[in-house]
């Protein structure tokens, strides 16, 4: 068991939530992030979504690498991601069916997320089943964390709750005097949000600085 | 890795045809649950146009609870032709407003659903639907036995931008509807206008627009019109 | 027409696909630093889009939608193979990519070049894939109302990039924070434009 979660594969899952983060270093799996983060659950359910398609993609395709021809190598991982994807679908329609009316076209979007591309080239297809598995849940745990911080602030500033919990509404702070930030709900204040992040992310690690 | 065409072709057919049988087998497994909701949400939607069915969410099996509490306040429904007779052996529920849309005006049916209150009174839900800005609206209009008063509507839509034409399905929103009638004192049909704070009011006949959701709220005006206008024949019928 | 002419306004500036839905994300931030690549890579977008969506449009019409295969048989009128739609929707775009690369390719090598990776990853840009699952969502009448819904989708990405591509060559020589260099900045950039397009929504002719 140690064996299995020996310090290299913790790495694995710790790198990608800060210094190898998809989406503030890597650039990744952007679109989905900001679209579904105005409440805290569709954001939840896309990450736990990325989270397990990208873990299991990259878990299959590691265990069929030596065997997919050279020319057929992008469409074969399409395939198996859209597979993936169709079922995560399925199952949400059939489970968490508001949630999944939330969600919408960007549970489609996932096939297209780069983030799971992008793992499969750099990782899964040059790396063994169980190191490529545990990258994908690292990476969707880094994907996850920035779409639940975003949506937090989201939906407290925006909506006066979290999770669906109206929690300004029961500390008394509408009769103070706050009004919902109806900014925070429209699309473009999560890319606004995202670059603040990133420049606390930055100051805090000079390493990620780019240079001029 | 030199693969030859032989090898490509056959890995390329074994996966299509793995990936085909997986993804039929889990459609056709997971096909019940996701009608069941399909229908689920329909009797709720239905359901809140009489202001019922609010804590489904809080209920500990949520389908049973709206099968439940829909049979409860749902007695009966029925099918109409244009002319405003009922048709025979068509269930309402199963009406699909899509599919009615594609058909001639002559060959479509509209369906009725009659609402039992608590306090034994009598309202006819009439669904309605029609398109926003961004793609279609739909919802319930409940009218009272005097077949002009509103007690209660519900809207929803499927893409309206959320705080803007996305309101329409906020209570707050549909609220306004309540007590505004259909008919003006005259009895002609003038349905409920959507108006924005620049245009005068019409009271008992008039609603606020969403601001920044302009668009939307005069697409739901037409949308009441038209859909509501379809059932006037049976309307003026059960008048008698 | 006016319908139509509205469409494409609304597609184009109110319901942008970067700014309003943030799809083609990934390749509009790496591609944004110069104005001539943005130029060919948004040309790019707009001609793979127009073609593979009124595509998938016809296959969902016609193969795909719960009750479209009567035209083969009335028997198959409960057939609903909706459920394939994904797969059959990338595997069109992944095929027409790799045309337009082979096209690109042989009329244009300086292009080629200078797009390099970002060619074949239009595949997997998000607003291709988005456009043909918004055209399932919206049901739209006629393979006009599509080619139009496409071509407004692809313009207003190209739009999008290549203005952000104006003002970062612009800024290059400003003095930002070290930490916001680069992606920090471009983030807030792009924010703050979206913000900007919201102006444009209830516009009509």
């Amino acid at each position: 068991m140690s064996q299995l979660f020996n310090s290299r594969n913790l790495k694995l899952l710790t790198n990608p939530l800060n210094m190898e983060n998809p989406i503030t270093v890597q650039v990744l799996g952007i679109c989905s992030a900001l679209a579904v983060t105005v409440k805290m659950k569709p954001a939840f359910v896309m990450a736990l979504s990325v989270t397990i398609v990208t873990a299991f993609s990259n878990l299959i395709i590691s265990a069929l690498r030596k065997g997919i021809p050279a020319r057929i190598r992008i469409i074969v991982q399409l395939v198996v991601v859209a597979a993936l994807v169709i079922i995560v679908d399925q199952l949400l329609r059939a489970f968490v069916y508001d949630v999944s009316k939330q969600l919408s076209v960007f549970v489609g979007l996932i096939i297209t997320n780069c983030i799971l591309m992008g793992r499969l080239e750099a990782f899964a297809m040059a790396n063994k089943p169980w190191e490529s598995f545990i990258d994908g849940i690292g990476n969707g745990l880094g994907y996850g964390w920035i779409l639940i911080g975003v949506s937090f602030l989201r939906e407290l500033f925006g909506s006066g709750a979290v999770f669906g919990y109206p929690i300004v509404e029961k500390l008394g702070l509408y009769a103070h005097g706050y009004v919902n930030n109806g900014a925070m709900i429209m699309p473009p204040m999560a890319l606004i949000l995202v670059g603040v992040i990133i420049w606390i992310q930055r100051s805090k690690n000079q390493k990620l600085i780019e240079s001029k | 890795m030199n693969k030859s065409n032989t090898y490509i072709f056959i890995y390329s057919t074994v996966m299509v045809v793995v990936v085909a049988a997986l993804l039929a087998m889990a459609a056709t497994i997971l096909k019940p649950y996701q009608e069941k909701n399909l229908e689920i949400a329909k009797k709720l939607e239905i359901l809140h146009s009489v202001d019922r069915g609010w804590d489904a969410g809080s209920a500990d099996n949520k389908n049973k609870f709206v099968e439940s509490e829909y049979d409860k306040y749902i007695a009966k429904s029925f099918v109409l032709n244009p002319a405003g007779d009922t048709v025979a052996d068509r269930d309402a529920f199963q009406v699909d407003a899509v599919d009615e849309m594609k058909k001639d005006s002559t060959q479509r049916v509209y369906p009725v659903f009659l609402c039992t209150k608590d306090d034994s009174s009598k309202n006819f839900i009439f669904p309605v639907r029609g398109k926003g800005l961004w793609g279609p609206i739909w919802g319930y209009v409940a009218i009272a036995d005097d077949l002009n008063t509103i007690t209660g509507v519900f809207f929803d839509h499927s893409g309206e931008t959320p705080g803007l034409g996305a309101e329409i399905n906020t209570r707050v929103f549909q609220k306004q509807f309540i007590n505004m009638k259909i008919f003006n004192e005259a009895g002609t049909f003038t349905s409920v206008k959507i108006l924005k704070n620049n245009e005068p009011k019409i009271p008992t006949h008039s609603v606020d627009a969403i601001s920044g959701g302009t668009i939307t709220s005069k697409g739901l005006e037409a949308t009441i019109f038209d859909s509501m206008k379809n059932y006037l024949p049976f309307l003026k019928q059960q008048k008698k | 027409m006016e319908n139509h002419l509205n469409l494409f306004i609304d597609t184009v500036f109110i319901h942008n696909m970067i700014f309003a839905y943030f799809l083609g994300m990934c390749s509009y931030l790496a591609v944004s630093k110069t104005v001539k690549t943005s130029i060919g890579l948004g040309i790019a977008v707009v001609f793979v889009m127009v073609i593979t969506i009124p595509v998938n449009y016809l296959l969902e019409k016609y193969l795909l939608k719960e009750g479209s295969l009567t035209w083969l048989s009335p028997k198959l009128a409960e057939v609903d193979l909706s459920f394939l739609s994904f797969i059959i929707f990338i595997a069109v775009i992944a095929a027409i990519v790799q045309l337009v690369e082979m096209i690109v390719e042989r009329f244009s090598p300086s292009l080629y070049n200078a797009l390099g990776i970002f060619l074949p990853l239009i595949a997997v840009n998000c607003a291709v894939l988005g456009g043909a699952l918004f055209m399932q969502q919206r049901e739209f009448s006629n393979v006009l109302e599509t080619v139009t819904f496409s071509f407004g989708s692809g313009l207003g990405w190209a739009v999008a990039i290549i203005s952000l591509a104006a003002v970062r060559e612009k800024i290059r020589y400003s003095n930002i924070p070290a930490p916001l260099r680069g992606l920090g900045i471009t983030f807030i950039l792009v924010g703050l434009m979206a913000f900007a397009f919201m102006g444009f929504m209830g516009f009509k002719l």
